[in-house]
């Protein structure tokens, strides 16, 4: 309680610090927006804000769901597939490599400039993740636990869902959490590349207008949008813990 | 599997059993023809140092390993895989951590599909012979080790097998709580009939519990030596403290050194 007084208070004194230094004319206005005008901006336009951080919203929420489906199901079978790992492993090792960044413009030449541009680009970057967390985590069960499975002539189900996947899912949701902060970078980089809607193109709109303040602004409601995710992942991770019962083998709670 | 009848008197035989690891660039003996049997309600002992292939043979008899040469037979029919009617228990208790004590010991009738209600006096029977009454909620991790393995204890007789296989259940556990384990389990033992084989590589335990010796020689393994413990039942832990205990250990101690040079 007395930390988070103490955080809170710290971001107050850089806020107001900010204020005092743009209102001093140590930094001009104009290159960098007091926290007030950033406020400003939002009151004046919130409906165009608004609508704009929803489409980024909807497509972080949809792109992080489908990245952690398809990065699950790819964890799952290269898991069950030795042949599959050794085929398909080299490919995604080399994806990661590449700065993914740089393939943006490439979604646009093969999906045009609208929504499946920006989400399968999402999906792109933030499957990873969940597939290395859900390789892990099915790695990660204890032998003893599978040898204990066999000796009780477990079915294979029975072993996914009573010991592999409890193993599993701390490892899992680390995953899940980076996964939610992949997706909503990923959109916004859509946005970017894309310049249709979303809080990404009011970004590039406002700053070749030299609109310091509504820049910060929509980056203000991607931090608020980023939260969100992250703190649903961790509301998960939270109740999966108070399931679980016990100190987990990775993903720490926080 | 058909049911074994119950004339069979022996839980389970090795006839001339052999084990090789198809291992490169040299295949691993790990086990060569190896002959005994447990008659139902004896208690016997596999003594032998680390790495002798104890813990194979033991694998055999548990269905986890098939032998690659003679035959296993369990209740006077071959043994093919995993047997209902068998416990294991293993040098780590493998508890599993989301599960509270009575949810681990219950584990195997849940894995069986067998209904809680119908286990469950059994379960906490056990939970109270072993002493970890009072703990049926805790979770593994507030668990010192010994409390652990007593849970697995419980876990491997909830079903009330006939055949018990313990491999080196109590050499991960520090060695005053190992004494105190092997008087549980000599505790435990007077009350059932069970038939059981305990791979171990102490000779104080080996002596309390069994009432047969089976000393092992040096990989591949193979019974160097039958010792049948001359001690009558009930037994209590004070029996190693006395003189004629102390001559069989040191007997065993010269056989085993004998064996080794």
């Amino acid at each position: 309680m007395k930390a988070a007084l103490t955080s809170t208070l710290a971001v107050l004194a850089m806020l107001l610090g900010w204020e005092a230094l743009v209102r001093g004319r140590a930094v001009s206005a104009d290159l960098l927006a007091p926290p007030s005008a950033v406020l400003e901006a939002l009151l004046r336009h919130p409906e165009i804000l608004l609508d704009q951080g929803i489409s980024t919203a909807r497509e972080t929420a949809l792109g992080f769901l489908l990245a952690c489906l398809i990065g699950a199901a790819m964890g799952a079978a290269l898991s069950s597939a030795a042949l599959l790992r050794r085929v398909a492993m080299p490919w995604v090792l080399a994806l990661q490599i590449v700065p993914k960044m740089a393939l943006a413009p490439l979604f646009v030449v093969w999906l045009g400039v609208g929504a499946p541009c920006r989400l399968a680009f999402a999906v792109f970057i933030a499957f990873f993740p969940v597939l290395i967390g859900t390789t892990a985590g099915l790695a990660g069960t204890d032998h003893g636990a599978l040898r204990l499975c066999r000796v009780l002539g477990a079915g294979w189900w029975q072993t996914v869902l009573r010991v592999r996947l409890p193993y599993a899912v701390p490892h899992l949701l680390a995953g899940m959490k980076t996964a939610a902060t992949m997706a909503l970078l990923g959109v916004v980089i859509g946005e970017f590349v894309t310049a249709q809607q979303g809080l990404g193109y009011v970004v590039m709109f406002a700053a070749s207008l030299g609109e310091t303040a509504l820049v910060l602004a929509a980056i203000t409601l991607l931090c608020g949008i980023g939260v969100a995710l992250y703190g649903v992942v961790l509301l998960a991770e939270w109740a999966f813990a108070r399931w679980y019962g016990a100190p987990m083998p990775a993903g720490e709670f926080g | 599997m058909p049911e074994a009848p119950a004339l069979i008197a022996e839980a389970i035989r090795f006839d001339a059993v052999g084990k090789t690891f198809p291992t490169r660039p040299v295949p691993l003996r790990a086990v060569e023809s190896v002959s005994f049997a447990v008659r139902r309600g004896e208690f016997v002992a596999i003594l032998g140092p680390s790495g002798c292939g104890k813990s194979t043979l033991l694998m055999m008899a548990a269905g986890l390993e098939t032998p690659t040469e003679g035959r296993l037979e369990r209740g006077g029919v071959k043994l093919h895989g995993p047997h209902r009617q068998t416990g294991v228990m293993f040098q780590d208790a493998t508890l599993l951590p989301w599960l509270s004590v009575l949810d681990n010991v219950l584990f195997p009738a849940t894995i069986r599909r067998i209904p809680r209600a119908q286990v469950l006096e059994a379960a906490m029977r056990l939970i109270e012979t072993v002493g970890l009454k009072g703990f049926e909620g805790a979770r593994p991790h507030e668990l010192s080790g010994g409390m652990r393995q007593r849970a697995a204890i419980c876990r491997a007789l909830v079903l009330d097998p006939d055949l018990i296989l313990m491999d080196e259940p109590f050499s991960a556990l520090d060695a005053i709580t190992r004494d105190e384990m092997g008087d549980v389990l000599l505790d435990l033992w007077q009350h059932t009939q069970k038939s059981a084989i305990f791979v171990t590589h102490s000779i104080r335990e080996a002596v309390l519990l069994a009432d047969r010796v089976l000393v092992m020689s040096r990989r591949p393994a193979t019974v160097a030596e039958e010792l049948v413990v001359p001690f009558p039942r009930p037994r209590t832990p004070a029996l190693a403290d006395s003189a004629e205990f102390g001559a069989v250990v040191a007997h065993l101690r010269g056989v085993i050194a004998g064996n080794m040079a």
